[in-house]
């Protein structure tokens, strides 16, 4: 029956699921302030803060700001083998090319799709005219270098790049999912395009549950590995990471995308100030009673002592 | 943390209070002194009664008076002119007076009075007991008038007018009331005889005219009532000497009371006048503002919509539902939790498609988004840069909007027809975000983005293409206001939204699993 497929609102309070209303009011509209927002907004500022608090990030390779400069694409990743093409203000994932290999004409992207020289010299330019940028304004391209990403996950991923998302609040890691990339979603971390998420325990990073579409599994459905037995390595080094981001931007409410490269470790590919409600069903657990939890810890605290207040209490 | 948002949320209920509270005051205003209603086509019958005067000029000066309808409760007068040529007018209370030195040639002129509002009226104004001018008589009449009474009279008396008007009215082959009251006497002729004998029982009548407001009328006499002294009122109530019926008809416009004329000419001869009644229908709307003015609220109206051009009202009346399809689409997007493109994109769809109707509007609608989204594929092919890209796909959404409509007409084709209503930008915006979101995301996505805002604007479309809902958000704007502090309190709702009891479902679910198997 169609009513089926609905709950009601006091089993969803209950459960403690926090809604998109509540999110906005009085999650990220009573703890990120409005100006903030251009440090994670403009990935290259984020570079550059992330720099002062010790944090890595993929090297930035060059930033295209203008149409005119379009064209020294290829001297600009010149010495790289691989590397990625970003809009500098882009929200989820939109406008990312992950180039793999290329040459003079062809590039092959990591969805295996072959490009030509017109085409990814198009998607600059649509990036600069500020098609993927929020709100539309005129954007730059940033390049960068492309994460070498470690093997443990390979056979968690369908191709593409998973990545772990922290909700960070008040500069405590609150919840943990990772974002495995299957055929659906053309090899994107992205939810709604079919990726499957992955609940992480926040005290351990090993795997809770795992959903795709909202619907529970627990095999990839491409490469058909147990999600089950996941688990994060280097836990810790990335709760450090995702706990900095609050004491780099002093955003209370905040997403870290955090990816695990094969030779530097865990890096932050970067921070959201709106970061999206579906960790929670990848979790299979709400969000507000942990938020009203944290509320109660101790303010003023150092990013490693935040850490270790979260992996040494007692829950 | 929540102590903000509860003082944000009393002052805006404290708000919505008092908006519905001025709304409610302004209703009242409305309806009551101005007669607006909810019904949205609410029709106002106006009378216009005209008296068309002749009269050839004999003496140098002529002096006209004409009888006007004193101030009156149960009518309302719209408008009072005399037409005449080259004489000069003052108006007293009962009457009009011209005088003017006319050249010896036939004169016209026109008295034309607009009434509206004729209501019942059941109220007598009390007065002083007339004194009764006996009647004078000749001995043979004065026997028969007493014959007539006394026949008349004979059962208990109830209400003696009425039993005397019916008995002369019933009997008019009695002998008796033949000879008093021959067959060709005039109505005035018989009233002033009822008058008479109305006399003799010491009973005060006078004599009334006026015009019964019947549609198309053409009269060369006014109609003649008789108004008699009530004296447990002691006041004046109006008989029809026709059909005896006691009380003011609810048609009767009374110009004169007594035995003066209607009109008096002064200065010539040949005159005549007609009474011609004519009816026409005006929206209570349009009446507005003479209501005002008879209820002396003239500068609160004049500060009003309703006073301003009828372009301008126009125009108003469109902008005034506004309001309530923007609340639709926070309701949409906040407590239903519809994704639609772009926030303000159905309602500006559905605004098109209460000019073009429905479903002529959602063809047309469907034709330029698939033909623009075909087009645009192929400027994918070129590369161009955005904003120029953009650009012509609005002049691509101009072109065939252009085509469609010189098709649509020429072919009688109301899909085609329907295309210049809708706004160019906005459809442009929607074929280069659906094409975009084809690109990235794939087709499935972007159908559902667009079907989800036409669905929006659908729903839209059903309220606001309502007549009574506009009428009545134009009428009763003070709405506005109600829906203003209701969108603000929506402002502060953190609740689930419809979509999100679907979209968490598994967690509940996941959760009511676990505590079963616990068991």
């Amino acid at each position: 029956m169609f009513l089926k497929k609905f709950v009601w609102p006091h089993e969803l309070k209950k459960a403690g699921v926090l809604n998109m209303n509540a999110r906005n009011y009085r999650v990220i509209g009573l703890n990120n302030k409005r100006r903030l927002y251009p440090l994670v907004d403009d990935k290259v500022k984020t570079k550059e803060l992330a720099q002062t608090v010790d944090v890595q990030t993929p090297k930035l390779i060059g930033v295209i700001r203008a149409q005119y400069e379009v064209k020294n694409l290829l001297s600009l990743v010149k010495g790289f083998k691989s590397f990625v093409i970003k809009p500098a203000h882009g929200s989820g994932g939109k406008g990312v090319l992950v180039i793999k290999k290329y040459t003079k004409n062809y590039f092959q992207t990591a969805s295996e799709k072959v490009l030509k020289y017109t085409e990814v010299y198009q998607h600059i330019s649509n990036i600069l005219s500020g098609l993927y940028s929020l709100g539309g304004r005129y954007d730059e391209a940033i390049l960068e270098e492309m994460v070498s990403f470690s093997d443990i996950f390979k056979d968690y991923s369908f191709q593409g790049v998973p990545d772990v998302r922290i909700i960070v609040y008040k500069g405590y890691p609150a919840m943990a999912m990772m974002r495995l990339a299957t055929k659906e979603s053309g090899g994107r971390a992205n939810l709604h395009q079919g990726a499957v998420g992955v609940g992480l325990d926040i005290k351990t990073g090993k795997a809770i549950a795992a959903v795709q579409h909202n619907v529970p599994l627990t095999h990839h459905p491409d490469t058909k590995a147990d999600l089950m037995t996941l688990k994060v390595p280097d836990w810790e080094t990335h709760l450090l990471i995702a706990a900095k981001g609050y004491d780099m931007t002093g955003l209370g409410y905040l997403g870290a995308d955090i990816v695990m490269d094969k030779n530097n470790g865990p890096m932050v590919l970067e921070l959201n100030a709106r970061p999206g409600l579906a960790i929670q069903i990848a979790n299979q657990k709400g969000l507000s009673h942990i938020l009203d939890e944290i509320d109660t810890y101790p303010q003023n605290l150092s990013p490693q002592e935040r850490v270790d207040y979260i992996l040494n209490r007692k829950k | 943390m929540f102590k903000k948002m509860i003082v944000v949320r009393l002052f805006l209920i404290l708000g919505l209070l008092c908006s519905i509270f001025f709304a409610g005051c302004g209703i009242f205003y409305k309806i009551n002194y101005l007669d607006f209603s909810f019904a949205p086509q609410k029709k106002t019958p106006v009378w216009r009664v005209e008296a068309h005067l002749t009269y050839m000029p004999t003496a140098k000066e002529s002096k006209i008076t004409f009888a006007r309808p004193s101030k009156n409760v149960h009518f309302k007068i719209l408008d009072e002119s005399i037409i005449a040529k080259g004489f000069q007018t003052k108006a007293t209370n009962d009457s009009f007076i011209l005088t003017g030195s006319p050249s010896p040639e036939q004169q016209d002129i026109y008295y034309r009075l607009l009434i509206y509002d004729v209501k019942e009226n059941l109220s007598v104004t009390e007065e002083e007991v007339p004194s009764v001018t006996m009647p004078v008589l000749d001995d043979e009449t004065l026997m028969i008038a007493k014959e007539i009474l006394a026949l008349s009279t004979s059962d208990e008396e109830k209400n003696q007018t009425k039993t005397l008007i019916e008995f002369i009215n019933k009997n008019e082959a009695n002998e008796l009331v033949y000879t008093y009251f021959p067959p060709q006497i005039s109505l005035k002729e018989k009233a002033e005889k009822i008058i008479e004998l109305l006399a003799l029982q010491n009973i005060p009548a006078r004599l009334i005219r006026g015009i019964l407001l019947e549609e198309g009328k053409k009269s060369f006499s006014p109609d003649v009532m008789i108004e008699v002294y009530d004296k447990e009122k002691k006041g004046w109530i109006l008989y029809d000497i026709q059909t005896a019926q006691k009380g003011t008809p609810l048609n009767f416009i009374a110009f004169q009371k007594g035995n003066a004329s209607l009109f008096d000419v002064a200065g010539g001869e040949d005159s005549s006048i007609k009474y011609s009644v004519l009816k026409s229908l005006n929206s209570s709307f349009s009446l507005a503002k003479y209501r005002a003015k008879n209820a002396d609220k003239e500068p609160f109206f004049n500060y009003s919509i309703y006073n301003l051009p009828i372009e301008q009202q126009n125009a108003l009346k469109w902008l005034m539902v506004f309001p309530l399809a923007i609340l639709l689409v926070v309701i949409l997007r906040n407590v239903i939790g519809i994704k639609t493109m772009g926030t303000f994109t159905p309602m500006l769809i559905s605004m098109a498609l209460v000019e073009t109707g429905l479903l002529s509007g959602l063809g047309c609608f469907a034709l330029i988004v698939s033909i623009g989204l075909g087009l645009r594929f192929l400027l994918s092919k070129l590369n161009l840069l955005l904003v120029p890209r953009i650009s012509a796909v609005v002049i691509f959404v101009i072109l065939i909007i252009q085509y469609f409509s010189i098709i649509g007409y020429q072919m009688d084709w109301k899909i085609g027809a329907s295309a210049l209503f809708f706004p160019i930008i906005i459809l442009a915006w929607i074929i280069e975000r659906a094409s975009i979101i084809w690109e990235e995301e794939g087709l499935n996505h972007a159908v559902k983005e667009v079907f989800n805002s036409v669905l929006a604007a659908i729903l839209i479309y059903f309220i606001i293409e309502n007549e009574t809902i506009r009428h009545i958000t134009f009428v009763f704007n003070e709405l506005n206001f109600v829906i203003l502090f209701f969108t603000m309190l929506l402002g502060t709702y953190t609740g689930y939204r419809l979509t999100e009891l679907k979209r968490f479902a598994p967690l509940v679910k996941r959760n009511k699993k676990q505590a079963k198997r616990k068991k």
